[in-house]
């Protein structure tokens, strides 16, 4: 048997609008899930303590939790796994990041379920269904597996730093399902989806900051999928419809012309608008020598990559 | 006899971030290092080209591995961005021989050269970081950092995801701490350390983008840090150049100079402080220098 304190993020609504956190000793057998440690203390020491959890197999995806800062599936995680890896006796238990707590380790989901709606997460083919199914080869399929093993759990949401910074960003795993249909061959809303994941709050909102891919449990790589959407729009004619696809444009043509970063068409290219009233803040850029030279870059053997970005075919 | 790289500083070091490849020029000799130029190397994409055009993305990326190839050496970068970029595709052509054929293919067609697949990609904070790249401060005598406390900040792209970059505990990186450490340095801890500084959405999302910085900066300061030092010019743009308009849009002041990496090298073992050109950080790094007293 081994012996955790658990420190867990407490709020009770009903008797105090303050959280406050509270320390639970368990001895427990050495293959314990974090679940199942909660649950323990739940019935054998504290029976207000709150969790949402349902399948118990890392499939609902409802159990999302922090464990010593790091969002988990607490029911695919092991106390001692946590310990061990945080060089800690102690683990802390916190409610996924990015959302309102509701009760103790339960939070407010309402905003992510609407976010994920928002993204149409369902085929929408075009004309009369055929008197079979719709096929679609092996190939085909195989480019949305990892997005379709998403189980909406929220790991992503809960640390992603856009979302930190702006909670309107649809956020990574709704782009993840976005790209599941807008790269399913069946689906004959391409162009639509292009356009309703790339607005404000979409598509280009994303940091990058790679969380979605380092937290989900599901190895679905949120990022790349956004990435893929990025591409999709590309395809279907919007890279010149907001800033941020601007920007990546703008590092097409850099690369056109000289093959590297042209930071004097990057600023305007992006945002013309902002450019000119941003004067101040680029004469101070100026004054500290980060002016770049309006001469553009050559790197050797321009020619080469001016082929390849003829012949390179996508096929997202 | 020097360890030989291939130096891939990226478009930013090169261009306005000036100051950060004079310096890793300047420094390499005295880390025993070799840094090779690579004339005919391309822009990584940055994540952009990837978002816009991903085969091309890729096919740029193995074309720079590929050079390093035919130079027989391995990469070097000063930037978390190329070196995401440049590792991801290698591992990507690494893992799916047909892939790699396929990308074979599109370089051949247009003259370069074909990868094999044997290059690595490395930064130079990883090549410091282990005993080897310690020994090799030490032998150089640091004169050290007098205490400076030192914030290290991480940024996003050399952390995760661990399964490209994979140095270190992205959730507990300690590469950086070695570092200050060894160089005589106070290290300032805190938590945001490793979060992201909002530069690759600056242009498009400027008000977000600062709202992400501001976390870094602000818990920074509240740290007691003399000045933050990064590993990646980008997250140096971020932190320095655009620290004024984090201060206005979120009503609070962090007047937190920040190092690029090297130069906190730089610092601690004598170089010449002329060629680090602290002149180009739009934050003064004053107090740094009275404290380290150069």
């Amino acid at each position: 048997m081994a012996t955790t304190t658990l420190d867990i993020f407490r709020y009770q609504p009903d008797v105090s609008d303050a959280s406050y956190r509270q320390s639970f000793e368990l001895e427990h057998p050495s293959d314990l899930t974090l679940l199942d440690a909660i649950l323990k203390l739940q019935d054998e020491q504290d029976g207000t303590l709150a969790i949402r959890y349902s399948c118990r197999s890392a499939i609902c995806g409802s159990c999302a939790c922090k464990a010593n800062g790091k969002t988990v599936l607490a029911c695919m995680t092991q106390v001692e796994d946590v310990k061990r890896e945080f060089e800690t006796e102690t683990v802390q238990v916190d409610p996924i990041g990015n959302f309102a707590p509701l009760k103790d380790l339960i939070v407010d989901l309402d905003p992510f379920w609407d976010k994920f709606k928002s993204v149409k997460p369902y085929l929408v083919p075009d004309g009369p269904a055929p008197e079979r199914e719709r096929l679609v080869s092996k190939e085909d399929m195989q480019k949305l597996f990892r997005e379709s093993a998403c189980i909406l759990c929220a790991a992503c949401y809960s640390e992603c730093n856009s979302l930190a910074a702006d909670p309107d960003f649809v956020g990574p795993a709704a782009l993840a399902w976005g790209y599941r249909f807008a790269g399913d061959v069946r689906d004959g809303q391409r162009k639509q989806r292009a356009k309703l994941y790339t607005g404000e709050h979409g598509v280009w909102d994303c940091t990058r900051c790679m969380y979605c891919n380092e937290r989900c449990p599901k190895g679905v790589n949120p990022r790349d999928a956004i990435e893929k959407l990025g591409g999709i729009a590309f395809q279907e004619g919007r890279s010149m419809k907001d800033a941020g696809a601007r920007h990546a444009k703008a590092f097409l043509l850099s690369m056109r012309t000289g093959g590297k970063l042209n930071e004097t068409v990057l600023v305007p290219f992006t945002d013309p608008i902002k450019a000119h009233l941003d004067i101040p803040f680029a004469i101070q850029m100026m004054r500290h020598g980060k002016a770049p030279s309006p001469i553009p870059h050559r790197i050797k053997k321009l020619k080469e990559v001016q082929q390849l970005m003829k012949n390179v075919k996508e096929t997202i | 006899m020097a360890t030989q790289f291939a130096y891939y500083p990226g478009c930013i070091a090169e261009f306005s971030s000036k100051e950060l490849d004079a310096t890793t020029k300047a420094l390499a000799p005295m880390l025993d290092i070799e840094l090779l130029p690579m004339p005919a190397a391309t822009c990584c994409g940055a994540g952009d080209i990837a978002e816009a055009k991903p085969n091309l993305y890729l096919t740029l990326n193995v074309r720079i591995l590929s050079q390093a190839e035919e130079m027989g050496v391995d990469i070097l970068t000063i930037c978390n961005v190329c070196t995401l970029n440049l590792r991801r595709a290698n591992k990507m052509v690494k893992e799916d021989a047909r892939l790699l054929e396929q990308v074979n293919e599109e370089l051949v067609k247009v003259g370069a050269r074909p990868y094999e697949g044997t290059k690595e990609v490395t930064h130079l904070l990883w090549y410091l970081a282990t005993e080897e790249g310690l020994s090799l401060l030490e032998k150089q005598g640091p004169r050290g950092l007098n205490g400076l406390r030192v914030a290290p900040y991480y940024g996003c792209q050399l952390l995760r995801p661990s399964s490209v970059m994979g140095f270190e505990d992205p959730d507990r990186p300690q590469s950086l701490e070695r570092l200050i450490t060894a160089l005589g340095g106070e290290v300032a801890d805190y938590e945001a350390k490793s979060k992201c500084c909002g530069f690759p959405i600056v242009l498009a999302r400027e008000a977000v983008a600062l709202r992400e910085s501001h976390v870094a900066l602000s818990q920074s300061r509240d740290a007691g840090a003399d000045c933050m030092v990064t590993p990646c010019p980008l997250c140096h743009l971020a932190m320095d150049a655009y620290q004024r308009k984090a201060e206005a849009l979120n009503g609070t002041e962090y007047n937190m100079p920040v190092l690029h990496l090297p130069q906190l090298i730089g610092l601690a073992l004598g170089l010449d402080r002329k060629v680090m050109d602290f002149k180009r950080h739009m934050v003064p790094v004053d107090r740094v220098l009275e404290t380290v007293g150069v």
